[in-house]
């Protein structure tokens, strides 16, 4: 079920402090005012739609701590990494709160698996020169093994921003979770912050399949034996609970060619963490294949030609 | 000092002042913030000078730029675990130096005869050592190899799910006694004596818990799951030798106390090296200590099992 949001119209406020007439954006939280630089926040009526945050964490790297990150980072990029991209400069970043859902529920999974122990053998063979000899060699001894688990699964964060995918959200997590705040307006003062944009039970489906995810590491780690193989299970989560609540985010755009989209490059706000999908440039990749072939082919060529004499 | 403000929909463990979210297993302390109707439209503005103030990262707050005022911000508290309830000392310091004394005689041959006589006590001194007592429900998931239905190899893979439940044990925070005096000494304890405040003999050592609340949960958890495995490991995986017992405890109704539990610290000193032995402060039968060894009576041991050995291969050689 996509519970999906509706959008009501641009809404147009006073600046509380100045007075001038304001336009919010129905995904914004906040609106700054042009005249006064000061921040209004805007808190909508709770009636399914919009959703007030439970929790927030709070900006630690500042804008041009936040900004350097993102500059280093660029330039360590790899070697398929365009140059037009490793020179670029981020344009200037925007600090944002980002809706995400804090998910946690009882995970209970049945499971089977093949459990490999492992057993030392003795055997007769002859060896190079020809006489009998005895040998041990460790084998394994494959024996199958059902059955349940039953834990907590927490901490799930997933994106509820149509604007940042999850994947690049899981790039720049974790999140330390001890610095939790009780969500409160006043955090947002001087920021931007956006109403969630993602339905709740869409967000439960994507939390779901990243605890199923994690659940399967933690069985694998909890199989006994010196060996495993063939782990299924099955999980029924139960008693979930979906917080939403405001992460701290930098946003960065890099223009890097004037044919390109520009690419988004996130900084985790709280633990300066970076992360991007970086642009492949297919000339570099081509030509570092080409290259190696060469080398390849001029070896094979000059080891022949040395071999025929 | 109530610390429990009121328990966990979901575990049914109590929430902590100062806790945003449950411990255990994650749920959110609920507080009611009411539904709002109309769209509120708000400017920040500083508490102290009424200036427009903005969240600042360097102070992770709210800042008023003009007045320096800070705002605070509810967020998760992590206080230093404090002593809730006092075992009373129901054994005085003489009862305590002659458990001792007693205890120095009754430790055998391999130590020195005149240890009783020649140990010179420094000084009996009250210690109220800290810990935690936690009651818990626990589903524990656990997997393990042993010998039971073994093939080829000597092991063979088991699994399981048992409920446990736990009751009134100990977790020693202590930095005075060790983990093994500490243990030693528990069982002889009576908590239903306890009281959140009771007058300590003169010249008690009080000590303080080090830790804080996050740290304690986790040395608490780490206790439960070494608890559990022991269990598994002993009465619930089949056959007679195990390894590799993993558990998994799925909590709930994890309640913990924090005590301060009564013992005797006496140090004694003989031929100029100084020992201790630790009595429990509630049952003067309960003594761990540490005593020398006589190494000449240990040699001399020795050497009369090796005459001992020689003489019975000499006889049967003779027999022969």
């Amino acid at each position: 079920m996509n519970q999906a949001v509706a959008t009501p119209l641009t809404l147009g406020i006073s600046c509380e402090n100045c007075g001038a007439d304001l336009l919010v954006e129905p995904h914004l939280k906040t609106v700054e005012c042009p005249y006064c630089a000061s921040t209004s926040i805007v808190e909508r009526p709770s009636d399914g739609s919009y959703v007030d945050p439970v929790f927030a964490l709070g900006f630690v790297v500042g804008r041009e701590r936040a900004r350097e990150l993102c500059v280093n980072w660029i330039k360590s990029r790899g070697i398929f990494t365009p140059k037009s991209f490793k020179t670029a400069l981020p344009e200037r970043g925007r600090g944002l709160y980002m809706p995400a859902y804090l998910y946690c529920a009882v995970a209970h999974s049945e499971y089977t698996c093949k459990i490999g122990e492992n057993y030392t053998e003795t055997y007769t063979t002859t060896d190079s020169k020809g006489r009998t000899v005895v040998r041990t060699r460790t084998r394994t001894e494959w024996r199958n093994l059902a059955g349940r688990s039953a834990n907590y699964v927490r901490d799930i964060l997933v994106t509820a921003s149509a604007g940042i995918s999850n994947k690049l959200l899981e790039q720049v997590e974790p999140f330390d979770l001890r610095a939790l705040l009780r969500y409160t307006p006043a955090l947002l003062s001087g920021w931007i912050a956006e109403e969630a944009s993602i339905g709740r039970e869409e967000c439960r489906e994507l939390a779901r399949t990243e605890s199923i995810e994690k659940i399967g590491e933690r069985l694998s780690r909890f199989m006994p034996g010196d060996s495993h193989a063939d782990l299924e299970h099955r999980t029924w989560l139960e008693d979930e609970v979906t917080d939403l609540m405001l992460l701290p985010i930098w946003v960065f755009a890099v223009k890097h060619a004037d044919e390109e989209e520009p690419v988004q490059i996130l900084v985790n706000g709280q633990t300066g963490e970076v992360a991007g999908f970086v642009p492949r440039s297919w000339v570099r990749i081509l030509s570092v294949v080409l290259i190696t072939l060469l080398v390849a082919a001029l070896l094979f060529f000059t080891i022949a030609a040395l071999a025929a004499f | 000092m109530v610390i429990a403000i009121g328990t966990c929909e979901r575990c049914e463990s109590p929430i902590e002042q100062g806790d945003l979210r449950c411990a255990i297993c994650g749920v959110c302390v609920s507080v009611d913030t009411g539904r709002r109707e109309a769209i509120a439209i708000e400017v920040m503005r500083c508490d102290e000078c009424g200036a427009v103030v903005e969240y600042d990262e360097r102070h992770q707050a709210p800042h008023c730029a003009f007045c320096e005022a800070t705002m605070h911000l509810e967020r998760i508290e992590d206080p230093v675990e404090q002593t809730e309830l006092y075992l009373p000392f129901s054994v005085d310091g003489r009862e305590a130096s002659l458990t001792v004394k007693r205890w120095l005689g009754s430790l055998g041959w391999f130590r020195p005869a005149d240890l009783k006589s020649k140990a010179e006590v420094e000084g009996v001194r009250p210690l109220w050592w800290v810990g935690w007592a936690f009651d818990a429900e626990a589903l524990v998931s656990w997997t393990a190899d042993s010998n039971a239905g073994a093939g080829r190899s000597a092991w063979a893979p088991h699994a399981g799910q048992v409920q446990l439940h736990f009751d009134d044990l100990v977790v020693s925070a202590s930095r005075g006694l060790s983990d093994k005096e500490a243990a030693h000494i528990t069982p002889s304890y009576n908590l239903n004596s306890a009281e959140p405040s009771v007058e300590p003999p003169e010249g008690t050592t009080i000590e303080k818990f080090d830790v804080q609340r996050s740290q304690a949960r986790d040395r608490i958890r780490s206790a439960i799951r070494g608890v559990a495995t022991r269990i598994i490991a002993n009465e619930h995986v089949p056959g007679s030798q195990t390894r590799k017992v993993k558990v998994e405890p799925l909590l709930r109704e994890l309640v913990t106390r924090r005590y301060s539990f009564p013992a005797w610290v006496m140090a004694y000193r003989y031929e100029g090296k100084v020992y201790r032995a630790v009595v429990s402060g509630q049952d003067a039968s309960i003594v761990l200590g540490n005593a020398p060894w006589s190494y000449l009576r240990i040699a001399l041991a020795v050497i009369g099992g090796l005459i001992f050995i020689a003489m019975i291969g000499l006889a049967a050689a003779l027999g022969t």
